[in-house]
């Protein structure tokens, strides 16, 4: 035979030969249920996870101290069978179920939860989602106050004082240093009256005495630290914030009353990990299959990176008869297009938010299949507060005036999307949202520039609209611009980054308005406000404001604040609701009236943090709530995209939640 | 320190390259085709130098000149690349560690610490260079957790790799077949047909063809599966699709190769003797015509690997596409360095094979002893 069809025989042997060993891993049939994941999950360990993908698969592999019953989305019995809660709302005792199991047969015990509450505030292990138990006693002291007094009494002491030789110092350089050292963040409120004073100081300029005194107070600052961090590490997981009284009972201290605690301990941070597994040294795969236990309705049969994840029924779950599904397949798959392919031709059997591809967004919505609810979620766009003209609230208010919301729901989203005048959205139980000062006013808009002192003679200079790329956001950002342009006469500038770079712009201040989303953690208005106390982490405007700082510090320690309102009380819009609440747990003759008029308290307070922020700082300039929507087959069943309460009302599925543990499938 | 060495010991070898005679080059040549051994050997040391020892002296002494002249650049080149990479991925904005909420300082350097991935992109590189020779290992992954690189990468390479080949494969047999029917009737129908067909899979992107063969065998026609990998069925829009330009290109070189080798006297010569036709064309025509296609096989190897990424997206396929992308989305430097080593050793091996095979076909190429 010739030479050139023997090499062509030849590469074709090889073809086929290394096509063979790449498929020899063998042919399986598919699961019960089969659905798209968004991607790869990054790890199973709940204290180490983050994101959605991760969520519903630790939902189903692990079970917290309460889970959510799939059709209300309420707090229901999981591990712990019953509870008991002191009348101030301090003091929560589990009674855990005996017949709760890890799936290698060994019972779940206090100890484990415990071991894993502990190991989830460990600094070492860098948990980010370690402040969702911070309202536990003595927590985020173990967390975080040992780095943070080491910074303070080193590297920031030693930045101070070579600030200080610069006296008189201009307020803006001292905001600089402030947000550069993360001092806000760092002093964890601990940081004295003086210092708080200082931080919010914007004008003028910081004398060498008081520079002094600063570091004088930074010192003591890092002193009340380092002690807070002993006696946590002494007493959290051992006497105090959550110890084991036996093996069936738990006790949790909280720092403060939190209604929301027991949505805490229906999300995945809490959940318990196997002490006897872990104890010795964790090994950083020991979520694989063939090694991990876990004590979910589903146990980890199989994690072909890249391919899929595949869990079964677990028998040594206590409510496996409950459990419908045998079997169930999360596919990682990012691509939105294939995702919606594999679903049409029935490989798939639902696609979470947000798995299809936007554009056929008018089509999809007729299917029958198709499913939308209102979501936890806003679309903001973040002030760069520290960058003129972006340092006038009346240049922000003009922009976030000129913005035709409407429109843009109507006809860029089109998926019934809500136009943003808050920022917290509409939905949350208990919480009334004050009157907001933003609507779609171009007249009013120019106005506030012309008094701003911008206008046709001297126009707002062009500024960049920074968003991650992606095709949405720029659609958005250009609509914007274009409004912005047509209602003001100024010209934004739309451009992208790629999400660590635009990440990386937004943490150094690096950008003059960007796009950004925040998704709740849990259902109250907490989860959107704490983010814009001043220097927060997630805040990334330079806006800060001490009235609003003591406001969202006093809705986490509602007790102490109607014990001593001080600072608080400062420029409330509502005073008189104030003192009438503030009356009302004054004069509650039972703790559980107290309990509830604190609660009130609560939301009267995270009502005057809104209204500043919608009223008359406008440090963000809100766009849209989100709107969650996939497709399911109607084989599914146990669905909720609308929760249904006992009584019959009907609630949006504002987080999204689909436990697998509750659903089943009708062939 | 090693990091630095690394570099200065490559950038020599590559300078010194061209000017050194060939007993050194087969000498340095064979020590380093056989160099991945002592590495793959692990703890094996001294069999593991054995070994190498005896393949670098039977390479040296038999393996032509140009392979060797090729492998003293190969592994110089590696190190340069990781070098090249990493100081890449440092300037990129963002690091591995940054999530969507920002996390504490300390939580970043309690991963750092536990990473092993330090400030400095030359301290990286050098600690990365050391566990590549002590361990033979590419490290862990930092953003999938409790995952080493050679573990995410091993299952993929064999699904990229017989994807690739397969892809290669196909392209080889429908171009042949295109441009040999194409070349037997100049300018008639056939002929303009099959360059038509050529045109449009050189043009169209291949997320295009992919997207157009997906919707219709899979979602109207039902024939085939739309994605995934579970099955021979499933491989064979992902090879179609990454096939489609490389067959264009093979069929319009066949083309013009054997028009142009028809045209010689040898097989006016031929044809007078009274050879069939068929005995005309395929053996002694073709195989003229063939060089250009295997010389062609190297780039075309490598460009079916790089354009692997989109077709795996798009098909699911768990090759290694995903993890190059992911990883430098991610900034997942250990990733993203062991898929480009994978990717760099590969292309390095397939044009070698390639430039093998050429040498073999024409006498005129042999090497120069």
């Amino acid at each position: 035979m010739s030479r050139p069809l023997v090499a062509l025989a030849l590469v074709l042997c090889a073809a086929f030969a290394a096509a063979g060993w790449a498929l020899r891993a063998g042919v399986q049939g598919r699961a019960e249920l089969v659905f798209v994941n968004g991607s790869e999950p990054r790890s199973l360990d709940p204290a180490l996870l983050t994101g959605a993908p991760e969520g519903r698969l630790a939902d189903a592999l692990f079970e917290g101290l309460t889970t959510r019953e799939p059709s209300t989305l309420q707090p229901a019995p999981g591990v712990a069978r019953a509870w008991r809660i002191s009348d101030d709302g301090l003091r929560y005792e589990f009674e855990l179920r005996p017949e709760a199991r890890w799936s290698d047969g060994r019972p779940v015990t206090a100890h484990d939860f415990v071991f894993a509450w502990r190991r989830l505030q460990d600094p070492a292990l860098g948990a980010e989602y370690a402040y969702i138990l911070h309202a536990v006693r003595h927590a985020e002291a173990f967390n975080t106050h040992a780095a943070s007094a080491e910074a303070l009494a080193g590297p920031v002491r030693e930045a101070l004082a070579s600030l200080r030789r610069r006296a008189p110092l201009p307020a803006a350089d001292w905001q600089r240093f402030a947000a550069e050292q993360r001092l806000g963040e760092r002093l964890h409120g601990a940081g004295g009256d003086f210092l708080a004073a200082l931080l919010s100081r914007r004008g003028g300029a910081l004398g060498a005495q008081e520079l002094a005194r600063a570091e004088a107070e930074l010192a003591a600052a890092a002193a009340r630290l380092r002690r807070s961090a002993d006696t946590a590490r002494r007493h959290f997981g051992v006497d105090e914030g959550v110890f084991a009284r036996s093996d069936r009972t738990l006790v949790v201290e909280l720092r403060a009353p939190t209604p929301y605690f027991l949505e805490l301990t229906s999300f995945y941070p809490s959940y318990p990990v196997p002490r006897h597994l872990l104890e010795a040294g964790a090994r950083p795969d020991w979520f694989l299959p063939g090694r991990l236990v876990s004590n979910g309705p589903f146990r980890l049969a199989e994690w072909r990176v890249g391919e899929r994840v595949r869990l079964v029924r677990s028998d040594s779950y206590w409510g496996r008869d409950a459990v419908r599904l045998a079997s169930v397949d999360a596919l990682p798959i990012e691509n939105a297009t294939t995702a919606l392919n594999l679903y049409l031709a029935g490989d798939v059997d639902w696609l979470p938010s947000p798995s299809y591809p936007v554009d056929l967004v008018d089509d999809l919505r007729l299917r029958p299949d198709f499913y939308s609810s209102a979501g936890m979620v806003i679309y903001y766009y973040r002030f760069n507060c520290a960058r003129p003209p972006f340092d006038d609230p009346r240049v922000r208010q003009a922009l976030a005036l000129a913005v035709d919301r409407e429109a843009i729901v109507r006809d860029v989203l089109r998926l019934g999307q809500i136009p943003a005048y808050h920022v917290v959205p509409p939905g949350l139980p208990g919480y009334a949202p004050p009157p907001s000062a933003l609507r779609f006013d171009p007249e009013r808009a120019r106005a506030l520039l012309a008094e701003a002192g911008y206008g046709p003679e001297r126009p707002l200079p062009a500024f960049g609209l920074l968003y991650n790329t992606a095709e949405i956001h720029k659609q958005l950002a250009e609509v914007v611009a274009d409004q912005l342009r047509r209602h003001l006469g100024i010209e934004a500038r739309a451009y992208n980054q790629e999400w660590q770079a635009y990440q990386a712009s937004m943490l150094a201040g690096d950008y003059d308005l960007a796009r950004a989303g925040w998704i709740g953690d849990y259902l109250d208005p907490n989860t959107f406000l704490d983010l814009w106390v001043s220097g927060g982490g997630n805040n990334q405007t330079g806006w800060g404001d001490a009235r609003y700082d003591a406001w969202i510090r006093a809705a986490a320690d509602p007790d102490g604040f109607a014990r001593a309102p001080g600072e608080a009380l400062r420029g409330l819009r509502e005073p008189e609701a104030m003192r009438a609440l503030l009356g009302r747990s004054a004069a509650a003759g039972s703790p559980a009236s107290r309990r509830e008029a604190l609660g009130a308290l609560r939301m009267q307070l995270f009502r005057e943090a809104e209204a500043l922020l919608v009223q008359e700082a406008f440090p963000i300039l809100p766009v849209y709530f989100y709107v969650v929507s996939g497709l399911v087959k109607p084989s599914v069943g146990g669905f909720y995209a609308e929760l249904v309460a006992a009584d019959g009302t009907r609630r949006p599925n504002l987080q999204d939640l689909h436990p697998l543990r509750g659903l089943r499938v009708r062939r | 320190m090693t990091g630095a060495l690394a570099v200065g010991f490559a950038l020599a070898t590559l300078a010194a390259a061209p000017f050194l005679p060939a007993a050194a080059i087969r000498a340095l040549g064979g020590v380093f085709l056989a160099a991945p051994l002592v590495v793959l050997a692990g703890e094996r040391r001294a069999a593991g130098f054995a070994a190498a020892a005896l393949v670098a002296a039977a390479a040296g002494r038999w393996l032509p000149l140009r392979v060797l002249r090729r492998s003293t650049w190969l592994l110089p080149s590696l190190v340069l690349l990781v070098f090249v990479t990493t100081g890449l991925m440092y300037r990129a904005p963002g690091s591995p560690f940054r999530g969507e909420r920002v996390a504490a300082p300390q939580v970043e350097a309690a991963l750092r610490a536990q990473y092993g991935v330090p400030e400095s992109a030359l301290a990286f590189f050098g600690a990365y260079i050391e566990r590549l020779l002590a361990d033979g290992s590419l490290g862990p992954s930092l953003k999938v957790q409790g995952r080493s690189v050679g573990e995410l990468l091993a299952p993929a390479i064999p699904v990229s790799l017989g994807l690739g080949l397969l892809a290669l494969a196909l392209a080889v047999a429908v171009g042949l077949a295109l441009g040999t029917a194409a070349a037997l009737r100049p300018r008639s129908a056939v002929d303009h047909a099959a360059m038509g067909a050529a045109l449009l899979g050189i043009s169209l992107p291949n997320f295009v063809i992919g997207a157009a063969l997906m919707v219709l065998f899979a979602l109207q026609l039902g024939w085939l599966p739309v994605a995934g990998f579970a099955g021979p069925r499933h491989l064979v829009l992902p090879a179609l699709t990454l096939a489609a330009p490389y067959a264009a290109y093979v069929a319009r070189l066949v083309r013009a190769g054997l028009l142009e080798v028809l045209q010689q006297d040898f097989v006016r010569t031929a044809r007078a003797k009274g050879l069939s036709e068929r005995a005309v064309v395929l053996d002694h025509a073709l195989r003229g015509a063939l060089l250009p296609v295997v010389a062609f096989l190297g780039p075309a190897a490598a460009g079916i690997l790089t354009g692997s990424f989109v077709v795996e997206t798009m098909f699911a396929v768990p090759g290694m596409g995903q993890w190059f992308v992911k990883g430098a989305v991610n900034r997942d430097y250990s990733l993203v360095l062991g898929t480009a080593l994978v990717y760099a050793v590969l292309v390095a091996t397939l044009n070698l094979a390639s430039d093998l095979l050429t040498a073999w076909l024409d006498p005129r190429v042999r090497d120069e002893r």
